[in-house]
């Protein structure tokens, strides 16, 4: 494969193992929400929804495993969501799908470079628009013009940052501080988030199920890896994936802890600036910001290269033949709008913290059903399994103006599940009365 | 609400998991490609030695006398009978056909290379058989790259001839098909009934389980199976195996 070759950009040049699957992953999935939803997850749902969090993600990611199996298996040759969807939806159906992967995306990059923002107006005294401008240079360095062997080289420094911060830092706490002051703190401050029986939190889990798993199922990022990895060792990737992937909230709970007992505080996002204030080692302060910054700057540079990856191969060269020096123009020309765009949105909407948890859960508990009935089922699906999604998901937001936001979620969810059985049993029944005929 | 030793217990494991994950990873790291060269290895050598013993079959079943004699007996009364051309063609063909038996040693081949060598057999059985002798093959033209083992079709073939056509008299009608279903290769040796003979399919089935063996190891992952079919007009052997292109590999 020649160097410039567009395909590079899009696969890198090697198949992955386990071990750098596991890695691209983790760089991928250590995002700004992890980081920002942690402190969010445990001050509203206790030490039981912190530990949920954890656990639904590596569910999430473990049962992909075993339909990224089943996909390697049917789509051999494939890189990306789009490609799929173009091989199992109608003209219609394709593009309705990526109306709604293009939207995810956009929202998703929003999120992060947000997250980015208020953890720089936080942490640094340099004015918040050139750090904002430098953080997003570097993403679109990485992600939007390096492609997937660039990512690949990020990936290893920052899951190394992720892990040295996230062993080091509470040890060291802990160790400093002990368990029972914590405790007495925490017991006497926050006695909420000892509560066991605690039911808001199992609510909590169990519709987290739905939109981690639903956010999974349409990461473009992820399909893009799932491609990649060598067709025996996927599932055992994501599987693994998920149960690494758990420990790093865990953690961070277990750090966020040593911020609150004593004490209360102004709102869950100056938590992380009490914690850098909190460390008292010069070095551990570097090591948190560093792994803090890493871990958004690679799933921001992540989302951005499975974006840009998406509007060029399967939107772009929908509409034209593109050859090789193009398609690299288009994908310079298209992640750095997109970096720009999200440089002009976040400074001129001042930083503030975001409802994050389930923001978009609606969307993503709506495609499950429709998603897996693309991968699972054989032939081309008619316009209402894709269009059960959009269905769902507007249900799902009129019925959560009325009502509170879990509802909205399990609602988006059977809707779509309701629409694509009655599609199902519709197919099952006609192809009978064909076969009979 | 949480008592005081359930909260150590849980710092416990959310500052130590972490650990877990990160040796769990270097782990992979440093033994990911020694396991994988080590199952390579076994694999390599399990299908080598099961190559062998085909080869040793090959030999001991083909190479017989009375293939060689007969073939030899052709090719001299063709000499007698002054038929230069076929003479030369009938010894090139042999020529070859000995070389490929005897210099493949690869564990797998190309499907176009399998038949390149089931054509020389066949050319030769032609000039033994002359006009008893009809075969015909049908190949989709996607598979020709597709891997599969040596002497695959050739063993169907030659069992073809060894359980049917040389014991009976009567037309021999001989119908070869490759083609790809889904995500597999089927390969069809049909031969037809001749009259007189008796149920060999026992014979023929045990000949045929050093295929499956083969078929297995070179295909680790994917679905394998060789069946015997018996049916009025005929026999015939069908081999699936999922289709590879050899520049996959």
């Amino acid at each position: 494969m020649k160097k410039n070759d567009y395909q590079l950009y899009i696969s890198g040049a090697i198949k992955l193992g386990v071990s750098f699957g596991v890695v691209s992953l983790l760089a991928r999935w250590v995002t700004g929400n992890t980081i920002l939803s942690s402190p969010e997850t445990l001050i509203k749902y206790g030490l039981i929804g912190g530990i949920g969090y954890s656990l639904v993600g590596a569910l999430s990611s473990i049962l992909f495993g075993f339909l990224a199996k089943k996909i390697r298996e049917n789509h051999p040759g494939q890189h990306t969501i789009g490609d799929v969807l173009r091989q199992k939806l109608t003209p219609n159906g394709y593009w309705l799908m990526l109306t709604v992967l293009i939207l995810t995306s956009f929202h998703s990059l929003f999120v992060q470079a947000m997250g980015a923002g208020i953890l720089i107006q936080m942490i640094f005294p340099i004015p918040y628009f050139i750090g904002l401008l430098l953080f997003l240079t570097f993403c679109f360095f990485i992600g939007g013009a390096g492609g997937m062997q660039r990512l690949h080289q990020v990936a290893g420094v920052n899951v190394t940052l992720i892990f040295a911060a996230v062993i080091i830092i509470p040890v060291y706490f802990y160790i400093q501080e002990g368990v029972y002051p914590v405790y007495d703190g925490i017991k006497l401050y926050h006695p909420y988030l000892l509560y066991i029986k605690n039911t808001d939190a199992f609510w909590f889990i169990f519709t987290a199920i739905f939109v981690f798993f639903g956010q999974i199922l349409i990461d473009r990022a992820s399909w893009q890896r799932m491609f990649i990895i060598q067709k025996e060792k996927v599932q055992l990737t994501f599987t693994l994936t998920g149960l690494i992937w758990a420990t790093i909230p865990l953690a961070l709970s277990s750090l966020l802890m040593i911020t609150i007992f004593g004490r209360s505080f102004e709102n869950v996002y100056s938590l992380f600036s009490e914690l850098v204030n909190r460390i008292q080692s010069s070095i551990l302060i570097v090591l948190f910001v560093v792994f803090v910054f890493s871990s958004i700057a690679s799933a921001l540079s992540a989302e951005l290269h499975a974006t840009t990856t998406l509007f060029v191969k399967n939107i772009m060269e929908m509409f034209f033949t593109l050859t090789n020096d193009e398609k690299w123009k288009y994908t310079y020309l298209f992640s750095g709008a997109v970096c720009l765009c999200l440089l002009v949105i976040v400074s001129i909407l001042t930083p503030s913290p975001l409802t994050l948890l389930f923001f978009t859960g609606n969307i993503y508990a709506a495609v499950i059903s429709p998603i897996l009935y693309i991968i699972l089922s054989k032939g081309v699906l008619p316009f209402i399994v894709p269009f059960s999604s959009f269905i769902g998901a507007i249900g799902g937001y009129i019925f959560v103006t009325r009502t509170e936001d879990f509802k909205g979620i399990w609602l988006s969810f059977t809707i779509s599940t309701v629409l694509c059985l009655l599609v199902l049993i519709y197919k099952t029944i006609t192809r009978k009365n064909i076969k009979l005929l | 609400m949480l008592t005081v030793e359930a909260f150590s217990l849980n710092i416990m494991i959310a500052a130590l998991v972490p650990l877990l994950g990160a040796f769990t990873l270097l782990f992979l790291f440093i033994f990911e490609k020694r396991i994988d060269l080590l199952e390579k290895k076994t694999r390599e050598i399990a299908l080598e030695r099961e190559l062998q013993t085909a080869l040793y079959n090959q030999l001991n079943q083909e190479i017989q006398p009375h293939f060689f004699f007969n073939t030899l007996n052709s090719i001299l009364s063709l000499a007698r009978l002054d038929r230069k051309t076929e003479l030369i063609r009938s010894i090139e063909t042999l020529s070859k056909l000995l070389k490929f038996k005897y210099q493949t040693n690869n564990t797998f081949i190309t499907i176009d290379e399998e038949i390149t060598y089931v054509n020389y057999y066949l050319e030769i059985q032609k000039i033994r058989f002359r006009d008893r002798l009809h075969y015909e093959f049908s190949i989709d033209p996607n598979v020709n790259q597709a891997i599969t083992i040596p002497f695959i079709i050739q063993t169907f073939i030659e069992n073809a001839f060894k359980h049917s056509f040389e014991r009976y008299v009567g037309e021999a009608f001989l119908k070869t098909t490759i083609e790809k279903r889904d995500k597999d290769i089927h390969i069809t040796v049909w031969n037809n009934a001749v009259e007189g003979a008796e149920e060999l399919s026992r014979e023929r089935g045990l000949g045929l389980v050093n295929i499956t063996k083969r078929l297995e190891l070179l295909f680790p992952d994917g679905k394998t199976s060789v069946q015997l079919i018996n049916s009025d007009n005929g026999t015939s052997v069908l081999a699936i195996f999922p289709f590879i292109l050899s520049s996959e590999i």
